[in-house]
């Protein structure tokens, strides 16, 4: 089991370590520079151009070839530097960490609302199979999984902010992260987020409860007088669970990357999806990088804890 | 080539015309499919032919601006500098600019018609390029196995970490907005789950009888591959490729959304880009673009999801 992690965490490395790769050469290679926008400021000063840019150029190394660049960067990144930031003037490091609570929060109170109702729904749809419960829930999560999610958010600002005024159409970062102002105006963002996941989750849970309740070992239980609760509860949804895991987890790793970064930038929340999507308009690479590296290095953990606890839900399955 | 060469060929073929037929009829069962299959047909001849009688969607009028859709109307408050008083009229919708015009004066049908030319189309094109090279890629590594599957397979999961999204605007920002670069880039990005998929199909396929009888008879690699193993995994190919339709066109909306969309071309993504800023002023422009695309993305749900009950043998219709 121990040397199965570790070959896991080694391969992870590997993988992040291309993407870490592919992304800087296309960054590099683009036909912009990160100090472009400085030189906006000195045009506009009247001073010349071309040897301004070369000075800071030369003293961020930027001038040198790219495979040396690549070197530099990567030598600095194994001592813990990731680098400046030019769109921002500051650290990446201190970038991302005034910035990361921001899509945190987002993430998880999204992904918390969507597994708590869709599972609930999902229960409800596959016990009452080919009612009215059943097809009202059916055509809900078609409709979630249809809608495109920065258009939902969008009919959302304009349903609840412009036409009823219940919320600001902009978000205000002046409130903490953890009050109850902040999480108020967090409401439509997490439901713009999470509609897509839920009825996602709707539709899993159902099918997988449709499968289990099928199954003998249910049939007895019911044979054997216990009352459908417990029928349900423990014989049908701890097998259900199962699947459901992986399904969830997987999800998580596309929310980080997908539904978070557009959500953030329809609703205006200063998160690492807003944070990069500047940087890339700014060309400011080692944002892109790091925020690129972090972010996989996230999917890739929950993909190796996702096999882990699956071995503990399922003691049938080994990985040797 | 004889008729007796080729008839073991039609047999193995997954995909004869009689087939074909019993799964429309097992298709035609499920109606919420059908109601999907028709409007990707209508939205298909609107693409197609619509062009040829709306107006051009690129046409700018300031003097037909905000216009709203035909039975809505709004209030206009125009300052008048003589009275020094705001005088406030009721604009009704035109019958000229039946979905209502926007902030420019363009019309609003003519913009909505050539954004399902634009969906349609890169939804197909760069579905069509991740299939192909899924079902390419899925079935090599499971046919050669060895190396060859592990280096495919690694090469994948590489792909398949990537952040998808974050990909496409890095590399449309670095090579220029343009439909065939955005269509190319979510093809050549977007074939990683099929091939997982149709590789573990074919997997199973490899061992089965058929194909080792056909390896028995003598028949080239080539000739396994695209005689049998290809058109076993054909009706998954299908289920996938409409399945993933949806996300394509959905990627292509959000892309112009924020403001990366061909700019030479009107999609419904940069109309919702505009609509977003004059939501306080001109609902219908956020509003209409977003249905058009909610019901497309639904109808190939609906789609997708009868051809797999229509398809899948253990099914009962």
């Amino acid at each position: 089991m121990r040397s199965y992690i570790i070959k896991r965490l080694i391969y992870s490395v590997i993988i992040a370590w291309g993407i870490l790769t592919i992304t800087f050469i296309l960054l590099r290679i683009g036909p912009t520079s990160p100090v472009d926008r400085y030189l906006l400021n000195i045009a506009a000063k009247g001073q010349d151009i071309e040897s301004v840019k070369q000075a800071i150029e030369a003293r961020y190394g930027l001038d040198k070839p790219i495979a040396e660049q690549y070197l530099s960067y990567m030598g600095n990144l194994l001592q813990g530097k990731w680098g400046w930031s030019f769109s921002a003037s500051m650290p990446v490091l201190d970038l991302i960490g005034s910035h990361w609570i921001y899509s945190f929060q987002l993430i998880l109170l999204s992904t918390i609302f969507a597994i708590l109702l869709g599972v609930s729904l999902g229960m409800l749809s596959a016990v009452k199979q080919n009612t009215k419960v059943d097809y009202a829930t059916s055509i809900f999560s078609f409709i979630g999984i249809s809608i495109p999610g920065f258009w939902l958010g969008l009919m959302l600002i304009l349903v609840f902010g412009v036409q009823l005024g219940w919320f600001k159409t902009y978000y205000d970062t002046s409130y903490p992260i953890w009050s109850l102002q902040n999480l108020k105006q967090l409401i439509l963002p997490v439901l713009a987020l999470g509609i897509g996941e839920l009825a996602a989750y709707v539709r899993y849970t159902r099918s997988a409860m449709l499968d289990n309740l099928r199954k003998e070992f249910v049939t007895t239980a019911r044979a054997k007088g216990l009352p459908e609760r417990t029928v349900i509860g423990k014989h049908v949804l701890r097998n259900a669970v199962l699947p459901l895991v992986t399904i969830i987890m997987f999800d998580l790793g596309s929310i980080v990357f997908g539904g978070a970064y557009l959500t953030e930038i329809v609703f205006g929340i200063p998160g690492l999806g807003q944070v990069s999507f500047n940087a890339i308009f700014a060309d400011d690479y080692a944002v892109v990088v790091a925020v690129t590296l972090i972010g996989t290095f996230l999917v890739l953990l929950i993909n190796l804890s996702t096999d882990l606890i699956y071995t503990y839900l399922d003691p049938r399955i080994r990985y040797d | 080539m004889t008729e007796a060469t080729k008839a073991p060929r039609r047999i193995s073929s997954g995909f004869n015309s009689r087939l074909a037929g019993y799964y429309w009829e097992r298709l035609k069962k499920n109606r919420l499919s059908l109601v999907g299959l028709g409007f990707i047909a209508l939205l298909a001849l609107l693409g197609i032919f619509g062009p040829l009688f709306a107006q051009d969607p690129q046409h700018t009028d300031f003097n037909v601006k905000n216009l709203p859709p035909l039975g809505f109307s709004i209030q206009e408050s125009i300052y008048d500098i003589k009275t020094d008083s705001f005088t406030t009229t009721t604009l009704p919708g035109r019958p000229d600019h039946p979905l209502g015009t926007d902030s420019k004066g363009r019309d609003m049908l003519a913009m909505l018609i050539s954004g399902s030319r634009i969906s349609l189309l890169v939804g197909l094109l760069a579905t069509g390029i991740a299939i192909f090279l899924g079902t390419l890629i899925g079935v090599l590594a499971a046919y050669a196995g060895g190396w060859v599957d592990n280096v495919l397979m690694r090469f994948t999961d590489i792909m398949m970490t990537f952040p998808f999204f974050l990909l496409l605007v890095l590399i449309v920002f670095i090579l220029g907005p343009s439909l065939t670069i955005i269509v190319a880039v979510i093809g050549l990005t977007g074939w990683t789950g099929a091939a997982r998929l149709i590789r573990s199909e074919a997997l199973s396929l490899r061992t089965r009888d058929f194909i080792t009888a056909s390896k028995a008879l003598g028949a080239s690699d080539s000739r396994v591959i695209f005689n049998h193993m290809i058109p076993n995994v054909i009706s998954l190919v299908i289920i996938m490729a409409t399945l993933s339709i949806p996300g394509v066109i959905m990627a292509e909306a959000a892309l112009s959304f924020i403001g990366m969309g061909d700019p030479m071309s009107t999609s419904w993504g940069t109309i919702l880009n505009t609509g977003q800023h004059t939501m306080d002023t001109a609902w219908w422009v956020a509003v209409e673009p977003g249905i058009m695309l909610f019901l497309t993305v639904l109808s190939f749900n609906f789609l997708g999801d009868g051809l797999r009950d229509a398809f899948d043998p253990h099914s009962i219709i």
